[in-house]
C-alpha cells in the first residue's frame, strides 16, 4: 500500500503543471497529411511561427493587459468534409476565440460557412477563389489576391514581349479556384484582343495530358496558361517535353515559386513562368519579423524548407487578427470582425487592407525560373528583370 | 488525321503502362481471390525505391527496376505470409477491409518517411523522343511499353509453362485437388502475392519516370488498375494487356474529342457497362 501511494506521488510529480489556456485562442484545420499536405504545411508552420513571434514580443494588448496567444491546429487529412467538422468542433467544443483558415479555395469555401453560422471571424490565407467572397458573408476575410486576377500581370507582360504572343491555350482544373482563374483570364484575354485557340477544362488529379498537349501542338499555340495543382503541372511540363511541345511561353498558377517543385523538375523547370503575391524582399517591413527577407531566413532555419507566398499570407492572417483585436480592444467576435474590416497596415506580406467583400488586393509579380533560380520579371511598376523569351525548343537547351 | 494518329500512339503507350499497373492486381485477385486495395500503394513504394536508387546511388531507372521488383517481392511475400494468410479463409469483405487498412498504413508511413514533397525520376533521356510517320513518339513511355509487354508475356509463360506456375493456377482453380497433389497453399499464396507486389514495383519504377511521385498517388492507381482488371477479365494475364490498351486509347480519345474532364467518367462508365454486359471481361468466356 505504501509503495502504491509512493508510486502515485511519483506519477503526480511527473505530470506537467496544469497549463491554463491562454485567453486568446486561435483554431485552424489544415492539411498536415493527405494529398495537399505539401502546401498545407506552410499554413500549419507559419501560423505557429507567427504566434510564437507575437508571444515573444509580449503578446497582444487588450485593455490594460497584454495577453498571450495560443493556437490549436487540427489535421483535416486533406478532406473537405472533415475540415468542416473540425471547424465546428473548434467553435462549439473547443470554444476558440478566432479562426484561421485552411489551404485551398475548396476548403475555404466550405469552412467559411461555419465561421458565418457561428459568427466567429475567420481570416484565411489559402483560398483565392472569387466565389468565397461573392456570397455576402461577413465573417470571412482572405489574404490571397482574387483568383480572377492571377494571370492579369502575365497578360500585361505579354503585351510588351517581342514577338508578341497572339494565340493562347487556356487549361484549368475543375475546382473552385481554377475555375475562377479561368473565368477572369478569359475576360482579360478578350480585353487584350488575343485569341484563345484552346480552352479546356480537365478533372483535378488528372495525370495524363498527352491528348491536350497533342492538340496544342497541332494548333501551334504561342502561349499556354495553366491553372491547376502542382502535381498536374509537374506532369504537364514533363509530358510537354516528351511530346516536344514548344510554345513561346508557358505560365502556371502554382508550383513555380515553390522550391520543391523546382527541385522535382530540375533543368526542365527552366523558362516556366508563374506568379507570386509575395517576394521575400527587405522592402516589406514587419513589426514582428523585421522584414520579409529576415522572415524567410528564420523560417528556412526553423522548418528546414523555403517559405513561399502561402507562408507569408498565413503570417499576415495572424497579424491582421492582432491588429484588429488591439484596435477593438476586446475579444468580442462581432467587434473584432468590424475591426478586421478596417485594418490597414504594412506586413512582411505587403499592405493588408480588406475590400468590402473581405478580400485583399495585391499585385501579382510575374516570376520565371531562370537557371534553376526564381527571378522576378514583371511587377506593378513594370519590368524588373529580363524575361527569357521566347523559350528555346526542348531539343536546343 | 495527323492529330488522331498522334493520339492513338499516346493512347497505346499509356495503355502499356496501365496494363503493367494492373497485372499484379489481376494475378493476386485471380489466384487468391483478394482484391488488393493496397496495390496502388505498392506501386507508390516501387516508385520511391526507384527514386532513391536513382538519386542516391545514380542507378539508371531501368537498371533499378529488377532491384525494385526484388524489394517489393520480399515485402509482398511478408505481407501475405504474416498478415493476409491469417485471414485467407475469411469472406472477401474482410480481406478487402484488411488491404484497405494496409493501404492507409503504407501511405501514412510513406508520408512520414519520404515527406509529402513531389519527386520525379528524371534521367537525362527522360524527355527524349523521335518522329515516326509524322507522330512524336516519346522514348521512355515506349521503353516502358516494352517492359510492360515483356513482363506480361513472362508472367504468362511462367504461369503456363513452369511447375510453380502450374501449381499456382491449380490452386486458383481447385484448392482441394491441388492440396491432394502436395501443393502447400500458404507458401504458394505468399509467392503469388510477392510476384504481384514485384509487378507493382516494376510499374512504380516506370511510373516515376513518366509522371511524378508522392505518397498519395496509390489510391488513384488502384482504382485505375481495378477498372483495367474488370475490363480485361481475370482469366488470363495476357488479357490485362487488352484491358490496359483499351482503356489507354479510350482515355486519350475522350480527352481530345469529349474533353479531358470526362476521362474518368468514360473509363468508369465502361467499367460499369462491362460488369453488366460481360461480367467476365471483354475477352473472358461468357458463363
Amino acid at each position: 500500500m505504501k509503495s502504491l501511494s509512493f508510486l502515485c506521488a511519483m506519477v503526480a510529480l511527473l505530470l506537467p503543471v496544469p497549463v491554463f489556456a491562454a485567453p486568446i485562442e486561435f483554431g485552424a484545420s489544415v492539411q498536415l497529411t493527405g494529398q495537399f499536405a505539401n502546401t498545407g504545411r506552410y499554413y500549419g508552420d507559419a501560423y505557429r511561427f507567427a504566434v510564437d513571434k507575437i508571444n515573444a514580443a509580449g503578446g497582444v494588448k487588450v485593455g490594460k493587459n497584454r495577453e498571450k496567444l495560443s493556437l490549436k491546429i487540427l489535421d483535416n487529412q486533406s478532406d473537405v468534409n472533415l475540415s468542416v467538422r473540425q471547424y465546428v468542433q473548434l467553435v462549439s467544443q473547443d470554444k476558440v476565440n478566432f479562426l484561421l483558415g485552411p489551404f485551398a479555395s475548396d476548403f475555404a469555401l466550405a469552412d467559411s460557412a461555419i465561421s458565418e453560422k457561428y459568427s466567429v471571424p475567420m481570416i484565411q490565407g489559402g483560398g483565392a477563389s472569387d466565389q468565397i467572397f461573392s456570397r455576402g458573408y461577413k465573417y470571412i476575410f482572405g489574404t490571397l489576391p482574387p483568383a480572377s486576377d492571377y494571370f492579369q500581370s502575365t497578360l500585361d507582360l505579354m503585351g510588351q514581349l517581342k514577338p508578341a504572343p497572339k494565340t493562347i491555350a487556356l487549361l484549368y482544373a475543375d475546382d473552385a479556384f481554377d475555375v475562377s482563374v479561368a473565368d477572369g483570364t478569359r475576360k482579360a484575354i478578350g480585353k487584350a484582343s488575343l485569341k484563345i485557340a484552346v480552352d479546356q477544362r480537365y478533372s483535378s488529379k488528372a495525370s495524363d495530358f498527352n491528348s491536350i498537349l497533342s492538340l496544342i501542338k497541332s494548333q501551334d499555340v504561342d502561349a499556354i496558361l495553366v491553372a491547376g495543382h502542382e502535381t498536374e503541372i509537374l506532369n504537364f511540363i514533363r509530358q510537354a517535353k516528351t511530346l516536344n511541345v514548344n510554345p513561346k511561353l508557358y505560365s502556371f498558377t502554382v508550383g513555380v515559386p515553390s522550391a520543391d517543385f523546382r527541385a522535382a523538375l530540375g533543368q526542365d523547370a527552366n523558362y516556366a513562368f508563374g506568379m507570386t503575391s509575395w517576394v521575400p524582399s527587405p522592402a516589406f517591413k514587419d513589426d514582428y519579423f523585421g522584414n520579409a527577407e529576415q522572415f524567410a531566413t528564420e523560417y528556412q532555419k526553423r522548418f528546414g524548407y523555403e517559405p513561399d507566398y502561402h507562408a507569408a499570407s498565413a503570417v499576415a492572417d495572424v497579424e491582421a487578427f492582432v491588429k484588429a483585436i488591439e484596435s477593438a480592444n476586446t475579444l468580442d467576435p462581432a467587434k473584432v470582425r468590424d475591426a478586421i474590416a478596417k485594418v490597414d497596415f504594412d506586413s512582411l506580406y505587403g499592405r493588408i487592407r480588406f475590400n468590402a467583400a473581405g478580400q485583399i488586393s495585391l499585385p501579382q509579380t510575374v516570376v520565371q525560373i531562370q537557371k534553376g533560380k526564381l527571378a522576378p520579371i514583371y511587377g506593378p511598376k513594370g519590368l524588373i528583370e529580363k524575361p527569357l523569351y521566347p523559350m528555346p525548343a526542348w531539343g536546343k537547351r | 488525321m495527323q492529330l488522331l494518329w498522334q493520339i492513338l500512339i499516346n493512347g497505346v503507350l499509356l495503355g502499356g503502362l496501365y496494363a503493367l499497373m494492373a497485372l499484379g492486381l489481376v494475378l493476386v485477385w485471380g489466384v487468391l481471390n483478394i482484391v488488393n486495395l493496397a496495390h496502388g500503394a505498392l506501386i507508390m513504394l516501387g516508385a520511391y525505391a526507384c527514386y532513391y536508387l536513382f538519386t542516391g546511388f545514380g542507378w539508371d531507372p531501368f537498371a533499378a527496376l529488377p532491384l525494385a521488383m526484388i524489394l517489393l517481392f520480399c515485402l509482398g511475400y511478408l505481407i501475405q505470409r504474416y498478415v493476409l494468410n491469417l485471414v485467407i479463409r475469411a469472406p472477401m469483405f474482410n480481406t478487402l477491409l484488411i488491404t484497405f487498412g494496409l493501404e492507409v498504413v503504407i501511405t501514412y508511413l510513406a508520408q512520414v518517411t519520404f515527406s509529402a514533397d513531389f519527386r520525379t525520376v528524371n534521367p537525362s533521356y527522360a524527355g527524349a523522343n523521335f518522329v515516326w510517320l509524322g507522330a512524336t513518339v516519346p522514348l521512355v513511355p515506349l521503353l516502358a511499353f516494352g517492359v510492360a509487354l515483356g513482363l506480361t508475356l513472362a508472367l504468362w509463360l511462367f504461369l503456363d509453362h513452369t511447375r510453380i506456375g502450374r501449381a499456382i493456377r491449380a490452386t486458383a482453380q481447385n484448392l482441394t485437388a491441388a492440396r491432394l497433389y502436395g501443393v502447400n497453399p500458404r507458401q504458394l499464396y505468399a509467392l503469388t502475392f510477392g510476384i504481384g507486389a514485384a509487378l507493382a514495383g516494376a510499374a512504380g519504377t516506370l511510373y516515376g519516370v513518366v509522371s511524378q511521385i508522392n505518397p498519395y498517388i496509390g489510391s488513384g492507381l488502384t482504382a485505375k488498375s481495378f477498372a483495367i482488371a474488370i475490363i480485361g477479365g481475370l482469366e488470363k494475364s495476357i488479357y490485362v494487356l487488352v484491358g490496359g490498351l483499351f482503356l489507354g486509347i479510350v482515355e486519350a480519345l475522350t480527352a481530345l474529342y469529349i474533353g479531358p474532364t470526362y476521362t474518368d467518367v468514360v473509363s468508369f462508365g465502361i467499367l460499369v457497362l462491362v460488369l453488366i454486359v460481360r461480367p467476365t471481361g471483354l475477352l473472358g468466356r461468357t458463363a
